[in-house]
């Protein structure tokens, strides 16, 4: 298989891993019960904030992309403080009127040169290619060439990203935090009556969703060289939420598998890409019917365990075990 | 722990095995240079055009431009022409994935597209680095051929036809002050808009109002009510040709009799039967219209119109002409797949007779061509003398 | 420039208006928001245009048809989307999702069947525009602003004065109430929805005319729009709704006329993240309705 030189497959390798991140961000809200419609607007804030911060201030990019991510975290005050304490319904509309008030920003200043986007954005790949060139590789090692392995690399960087965020996740979920989370999308009221500051909860999901989302789109401007006001429109915030709709969206592994299925699907079924949209449309609509859960639950994933560990027949009986 | 472990080892499995369904499949070894396997017999060429989704329209009409000039190219039996389309939806990511996927699995010796100006300042990076040559044929933003060598275009860039229809405009018509409406999210129309600024101060008009409107906008009745009421003596605007013949529509309906003058986007028979008699007295310059006395222009609008059952516009001229040069190019470098030697072939093409004029490829392998200033009059587009 | 500035914002504003008429009979009976109803007001548009083109009716005729066909719409969506999530009493994101869902499909749909390109409805009052000094106003303008006003006069007093309209408020209160009532619910439900989709196919079909323009897109912007009014009217409250889209239309208006036109599609939402901070139930609505799960 030469899937990990070819950089074509390279290419949709990153893509896959930056929508698990961005699947992550969407989760992270849904894990509150709340549903965000306006992560493609934090990715975009994320997105345009880092790659200014590399472009005119010169940052290094391990720093402008953090700094990006906290920027979007920043701007989710503004709706985040609002309707954190109203109806669940106010979220999704307020957050999908931000990403468009976003795009209409970016599309307005002069900073983000509006329509035209930004070019010519380093990326994360060939300035590892450099660095291996520098060190002497210039030809190449391994048998891959420079570019090659510099998209090995970005590949390797990203997913040690993601790995950071799904375990942050699962430790958030089996904290105290977690489970407040968890009682707050069981049944709202219940859980503000007994005592958990719903609101707050609420508003930290959202940043943290937001955060997440920030750094996907810093990530994303670093390896495409382009970043436009197009890459972030509603339809954008609509695959996010597929990605955790379809894999799952109560465990942190649904969005992942979310992701992966449906950033290669369409190259696999390049054939069928007019019906594309039309094909998601009625995913989400018969998802929802028939497995509004998601493909992977909470049960897929313990009945996955206890297959796994057929060495510890003890674990496979304790079902009040919290999984994650 | 261990059940974390366990997690992890699962998970990292699943990935491995995506990944690796993804990666199943029959495709040639990607070479390290050249390309396409040596000696083929047809040149393979890919496409990435705008083929679904809101622009749609203009990258169907770049796909029929192209598909008629292989035909032809085909027929004449010099040089065999195969082309692999891919649908970008007018999103960078796909685009990028369908010029990967071009390059690295169907080993094309040379792209032509994107659609979007946007599109082509993500891929044309790929492909430059890739060393394969990619043509532009409607991406009119400045700086895309800044990208690098590789990367060639014979869209027109607005730069070079606005300022004629401009100084055109003022001979004509005295223009002292004018009024400026352009769509704001559309990257081609802001760089219609830059340039339109430009020239009207080249030729000291004053601009006394910018309107902006968006793409797919269908209300312009705030905008022309207020450039109404400052009284300009014409109106430039930068739009695709559906919200120009809106424009149109509106401001003769509310008592606009000016001039108007337009960029690239007026340039189409659509905008003439979208606006009806609101569109004649339009100013435009291009290098191309239908109704140019020319043998070559006649024949290529005759075998459009009877294959495609409507006139074409500049989108499917500008295609038909692009896979022209890049046969005549192929032809001259003597291989069907040699990426390197298509390259130096297209730079050094000139005097090549188009049907949107004479071409040749300047310095930075943008078009050098004539412009003529147009008018539409009757509903017909004539030259303005 | 100001009073034509007005007619152009009330025109606007009123087709805004009937968009949001529409949200709001939904989420008042169902306690959603229904997120394709933009796709229905343009396949309302597209249902008038064949109408009055394929099959020469004329204008009213084919509103009428159109008003039919986004009823039908509705039904369908009712029955195959929402209606079998009701019955497993999902959480509450779940209809919310699956009408997004719809709006997806319903537009790609739409760009299948009619082509990218935006085609327009035959002339219908040629070259009719009335000048009284100050302002202009053309015969469809007029045309819209009565049939728009006239719409919503009558649904307010038919929600008032009926027996229906009656049942269809009492099932937004309370929908157990209402059963208890004896108000078949189900089909007071699959009414309303029918009702609000032909009023949005209605509005597709005014706002083609006034634009000279409809293509699959057009309900997308249309759509956020509306929902903007809704919020800003009081989610579920009619005569919020209508205010709502008249001011949400001379705001629009107003900003491209004094201010910069640029910023004229943040508006709608600007204004509403605005209002979430002071008056989260909207101009109309009342205080913090806990509308039932």
């Amino acid at each position: 298989m030469d899937f990990w030189s070819n950089p074509y497959y390279q290419q949709i390798a990153m893509f896959i891993i930056i929508n698990a991140i961005l699947g992550i961000s969407i989760y992270l809200t849904l894990s509150t019960g709340q549903l965000s419609l306006g992560n493609a607007g934090f990715m975009s804030i994320g997105a345009y904030t880092s790659a200014l911060l590399t472009i005119k201030a010169g940052f290094p990019i391990y720093l402008s992309i953090p700094v990006g991510g906290l920027a979007a975290c920043l701007m989710a005050t503004v709706i985040g403080i609002p309707t954190t304490r109203l109806q669940g319904i106010y979220l999704a509309i307020a957050t999908l009127g931000f990403g468009e008030v976003v795009r209409v920003i970016i599309l307005n200043l002069k900073i983000t040169n509006g329509a035209l986007g930004l070019s010519g954005i380093p990326s994360i790949g060939v300035s590892i290619g450099k660095q291996i060139s520098a060190m002497g590789f210039g030809n190449g090692a391994f048998g891959l060439t420079v570019q090659q392995l510099g998209n090995f690399s970005v590949i390797v960087i990203l997913l040690m990203v993601l790995a950071f965020f799904v375990f942050f996740t699962m430790r958030l979920n089996n904290s105290r935090i977690g489970r407040a989370f968890a009682a707050i999308k069981a049944d709202d009221h219940a859980a503000e009556v007994s005592g958990i500051n719903t609101t707050a909860y609420k508003l930290l999901a959202f940043f943290l969703g937001a955060f997440v989302a920030g750094i996907a789109g810093g990530l994303a401007a670093h390896i495409t060289f382009y970043i436009g006001p197009k890459d972030f429109a509603y339809h954008r915030a609509v695959e996010i939420l597929l990605f955790a709709v379809l894999g799952g969206s109560n465990v942190v592994w649904g969005p992942l598998l979310g992701s992966v299925i449906l950033t290669s699907l369409p190259e696999i079924l390049r054939s069928a890409a007019v019906y594309r949209e039309m094909i998601y449309g009625a995913l989400l609509v018969v998802m929802m019917i028939f497995r509004p859960e998601g493909l992977l639950s909470e049960e897929t994933i313990r009945l996955w365990k206890n297959k796994l560990s057929r060495n510890t027949p003890a674990k496979a009986v304790d079902v009040t075990r919290r999984t994650s | 722990m261990i059940s974390t472990m366990k997690k992890w080892t699962v998970g990292v499995m699943v990935g491995m095995m995506a990944l690796s369904v993804v990666g199943c499949g029959n495709d040639s070894k990607p070479a390290a240079t050249g390309g396409a396997p040596a000696n083929a017999a047809s040149a393979k060429i890919g496409v990435i055009s705008y083929l679904s989704g809101g622009g749609a329209a203009y990258g169907e009409a770049i796909r029929q431009g192209l598909e008629l000039a292989r035909d032809e190219i085909n027929a004449q039996g010099k040089t065999k022409i195969e082309l692999v389309f891919e649908d970008s939806k007018g999103e960078k990511n796909e685009a990028i994935n369908a010029t990967n996927k071009l390059i690295h699995k169907d080993n094309v010796v040379a792209i032509i597209g994107p659609t979007l100006s946007g599109e082509m300042f993500a891929v044309g990076p790929i492909t430059n680095q890739a060393g394969v040559p990619i043509m532009g044929t409607s991406t009119t933003a400045e700086g895309v051929t800044d990208i690098g060598d590789f990367v060639f275009r014979n869209a027109l860039p607005e730069s070079l036809a606005i300022p004629h229809a401009v100084k055109k405009a003022k001979e004509k018509y005295g223009l002292k002050k004018v009024a400026i409406m352009y769509s704001n999210n559309n990257d081609w129309a802001v760089s219609g808009f830059k340039t339109f600024e430009k020239s009207l101060k080249d030729n000291g008009i004053e601009t006394i109002t910018i309107e902006t409107f968006a793409d797919k906008d269908t209300d312009f009745s705030a905008q022309l009510t207020k450039i109404a009421t400052l009284k300009p003596d014409a109106i430039m605007v930068a739009s695709l040709y559906q919200e120009a013949a809106l424009i149109l529509k509106k401001a003769r309906e509310i008592g606009i009799n000016v001039p108007v003058v337009g960029n690239n986007g007026f340039n189409s028979p659509q905008l003439i039967k979208s606006a009806g008699k609101a569109a004649d007295g339009s100013i435009m310059a291009s290098p191309w219209f239908p109704g140019k006395e020319d043998a070559n222009v006649k024949k290529f609008v005759a075998a459009y119109k009877e294959r495609f059952k409507k006139e074409p516009d500049q989108f499917a001229a500008q295609a038909y002409d692009a896979l022209k040069i890049i046969a005549s190019a192929l032809e001259k470098s003597g291989s069907n797949s040699d990426r390197k030697k298509l390259r130096d072939s297209l730079a050094t093409i000139k005097d090549f007779p188009g049907v949107t004029g004479k071409f040749a490829f300047d310095a930075q392998r943008n078009p050098a061509m004539d412009v003529t200033v147009l008018i539409v009059k009757d509903g017909q587009f004539i030259e303005l003398k | 420039m100001f009073w034509q500035q007005v007619v152009n914002g009330v025109t606007l504003g009123s087709t805004y208006a009937l968009i949001a008429l529409g949200y709001t009979l939904i989420f008042g009976v169902l306690n959603i928001v229904n997120m394709a109803h933009g796709e229905i007001f343009m396949f309302g548009a597209f249902a008038g245009l064949v109408l009055a083109t394929k099959f020469n009716l004329n204008i009213f005729l084919a509103m009428a048809g159109a008003m039919l066909a986004g009823a039908v719409l509705g039904y369908l969506m009712e029955r195959l989307a929402l209606r079998p999530l009701r019955r497993r009493a999902s959480s509450h994101l779940a209809p919310l999702i699956s009408t997004i869902g719809v709006a997806i499909f319903l537009e790609s749909l739409a760009l299948r069947l009619f082509g990218p390109q935006a085609q327009s409805f035959p002339p219908v009052f040629p070259g009719g525009l009335l000048d009284f000094g100050m302002f202009k106003i053309s015969y469809v303008q007029i045309m819209i602003l009565a049939i728009s006003f006239g719409l919503m006069l009558v649904l307010r007093f038919g929600l008032a004065k009926t027996r229906l309209g009656k049942s269809i408020r009492t099932t937004a209160e309370n929908i157990e109430t209402a059963g208890l009532l004896g108000i078949n619910t189900g089909k007071i439900i699959v009414f309303t929805v029918m009702l609000a989709s032909g009023l949005g196919a209605v509005a597709g079909v005014l706002v083609g005319l006034a634009f000279n323009a409809v293509e699959p897109t057009m309900g997308v912007t249309m759509g956020f729009k509306g929902l903007a009014v809704l919020i800003l009217g009081g989610l579920g409250n009619i005569t919020g709704a209508m205010v709502g889209g008249l001011i949400l239309g001379v705001a629009e208006v107003f900003t491209v006329a004094y201010g910069a036109s640029s910023y004229r599609d943040a508006v709608a939402f600007g204004l509403i993240i605005f209002l979430l901070f002071l008056r989260p139930q909207g101009l109309f609505g009342s205080q913090e309705q806990q509308g039932g799960r």
